[in-house]
């Protein structure tokens, strides 16, 4: 579904993804990116979701290179995103906001997404009055919504307790399963993600340094070294 | 996590409309009364001298509008109205004196111009943050402002002396001399009030306002959502330069005169002011501003100290009543709604 070739990400002097190659295969399947501080992780995601144009390689979805499109182009396409920082609507209320999405996408079935991430609730709240842990699931509506093919989600996990994480993902790979897309999620909890994922891929220095399932991550003497340490 | 209720009410419809309030209908009579009173009592009680003052207020209001309805609604400040304001007086003037086109064809000539000016250049700076829109748009007025004082344009423009504007024959059954009596004058600005701010409320009400709303609080998501960001600030651009384009016509209908001080960056800071004294986030608001700065105006003018007294009052209003005079008559009725429910 989305195959990344030798893609580079410079900040300035600073190469912060370097020559990174990545295919994300399955629809039903969630693949985890971890990885230290500055490993490039989010840079990735942007780059892949256009947020950041790249200094090199290129972004190829569904066979079509797709490095130059615009981000709205992307989204219209069936690649949808959530941010670390919750990204919503603060002043509209939770309906309008998934409302004037639904209907600019096209999907007439905006229920199911209000019931996936339960929300049905605080429909009629500002979203910037809900609780917190609320807002992220409305940030993940956000993205849900046109059923997207590919979902790519930077650390959905951010601000919750580990035990809210680990249901989160418990969550996601319920979703991914049922509606038969494919996630990525850049997350920095490793227990979610090991529980969770299907796939992990493992960034260094903004060099990929391994991909695998979750058992053979564990065991990769490399990812031990440069990131598990001995806590695996 | 799952719960049917939610399901249920988007197949219902629910979802996607807030249904009909049973207080529209009473809403809407009582503003047809208000708006056929106010065309016409006004003109039986009032002196030619106040109708003027309040038709004066009425079209910086409509200024005010155009200002208030990009910033509450695309977060973004224009300094450059005065330049379509005047702009299109100076136009007009022109397509009757130099191009002998009929008053009708003149007017819709200069509208249509400010019009493909104000997309020309929103095309160039909509796409900008937001303070440097509002330093293009205000060196864009200032530009056209200094245009109008060249030497080799002066044979248009007539340099600071102005352009007197006498049209033979009528303008949608009005003379020249019609637009120029007060009494006559009340109704259409009036009218033009009502008829603009109800035109802002219904975009602001449609999905495109839901979209500029959107876009103004989180321009990153709405992209991250599939829209397109440039086409709705340039079209709510162009649209408040319209706005802005009737008010000009109005303007030098009824003063029959058209000079570099209507051009002015204190026409742009004047509708700004009066946007902010009557609260931007509505149509009412900024119309109300402009009759209030209009009447303040005179009042200060009659002491002696315009400037002193305006900007006196300004800090004011904007310290004591940040979302402006209609903003906080609303907010104390609803105070007095929930003091009542509750």
């Amino acid at each position: 579904m989305l195959e990344i070739a030798n893609l580079s990400v410079n900040y300035g002097r600073v190469r912060a993804l370097d020559g990174v190659d990545l295919t994300i295969k399955g629809a039903g399947a969630l693949h985890g990116i971890i990885g230290p501080n500055g490993a490039g992780k989010s840079t990735l995601l942007d780059a892949v979701t256009g947020r950041r144009a790249p200094s090199g390689g290129a972004v190829r979805y569904r066979g079509q290179d797709i490095t130059r499109r615009s981000v709205a182009w992307r989204r219209r396409h069936g690649m949808a995103r959530s941010f670390q920082r919750t990204s919503i609507f603060q002043d509209l209320t939770v309906r309008e906001q998934l409302t004037l999405i639904a209907r600019h996408l096209g999907d007439d079935r905006l229920g199911d997404v209000i019931d996936a991430m339960n929300l049905g609730d605080c429909l009629d709240e500002k979203a910037g009055r809900i609780a917190y842990g609320v807002q992220r699931r409305v940030d993940v509506a956000l993205a849900l919504i046109g059923r997207p093919d590919l979902l790519l989600m930077d650390e959905p996990g951010a601000g919750l307790s580990a035990e809210e994480t680990l249901n989160l993902f418990l969550h996601l790979r319920d979703l991914v399963r049922e509606r038969g897309m494919a996630a990525v999620v850049v997350e920095h909890d490793v227990d979610a993600v090991f529980a969770c994922c299907d796939v992990v891929t493992v960034l260094d220095l903004g060099r990929h340094l391994a991909t695998g399932t979750p058992a053979e991550i564990r065991a990769d003497a490399r990812v031990i070294s440069a990131y598990l340490g001995s806590a695996a | 996590m799952s719960g049917g209720t939610s399901r249920a009410a988007a197949r219902s419809g629910v979802l996607l409309g807030g249904g009909v309030s049973t207080r529209a209908p009473v809403t809407v009579l009582l503003a047809a009364l208000i708006f056929a009173l106010g065309a016409y009592a006004p003109t039986h009680f009032l002196s030619e001298f106040a109708l003027r003052i309040g038709a004066g207020g009425l079209l910086l209001g409509i200024l005010a509008l155009s200002v208030a309805f990009l910033m509450s609604q695309a977060g973004l400040v224009a300094l450059g109205a005065a330049s379509v304001y005047g702009g299109v007086g100076y136009l007009f003037a022109i397509c009757l004196s130099e191009w002998d086109l009929s008053p009708t064809a003149a007017l819709l000539f200069a509208f249509v111009a400010v019009v493909v000016y104000s997309a020309a250049l929103g095309a160039l700076i909509v796409r900008t943050n937001p303070l440097a829109f509002m330093m293009l748009t205000l060196a864009a007025g200032e530009m056209i402002s200094h245009s109008v004082m060249l030497e080799g344009l002066r044979d248009y423009t007539s340099g600071a002396d102005g352009l007197v504007v006498n049209f033979k024959g009528a303008v949608f059954g009005m003379t020249s001399a019609d637009f120029a009596n007060a009494t006559r004058f009340w109704p259409i600005a009036w009218s033009a009030a009502w008829g603009l701010g109800l035109a802002a409320f219904t975009v602001r009400r449609s999905r495109f306002g839901a979209i500029l709303r959107a876009i103004r609080e989180n321009e990153e998501r709405m992209r991250f959502s599939g829209f397109g960001t440039y086409l709705p600030r340039l079209v709510a651009f162009v649209f408040v330069n319209a706005i802005a384009g009737v008010c000009g016509l109005l303007h030098v209908l009824n003063s029959g005169f058209v000079s570099p001080e209507s051009l002015g960056l204190s026409v742009s800071t004047n509708a700004l002011v009066a946007a902010l004294i009557g609260g931007v986030a509505g149509s009412t608001g900024p119309i109300a501003g402009g009759v209030l700065f209009a009447v303040a105006q005179d009042q200060f003018g009659a002491h002696g100290f315009t400037q002193l007294l305006t900007g006196v009052a300004i800090v004011v209003f904007i310290v004591l009543l940040p979302r402006g005079v209609v903003g906080a008559l609303l907010d104390a009725v609803r105070r007095s709604d929930r003091r009542g429910t509750g």
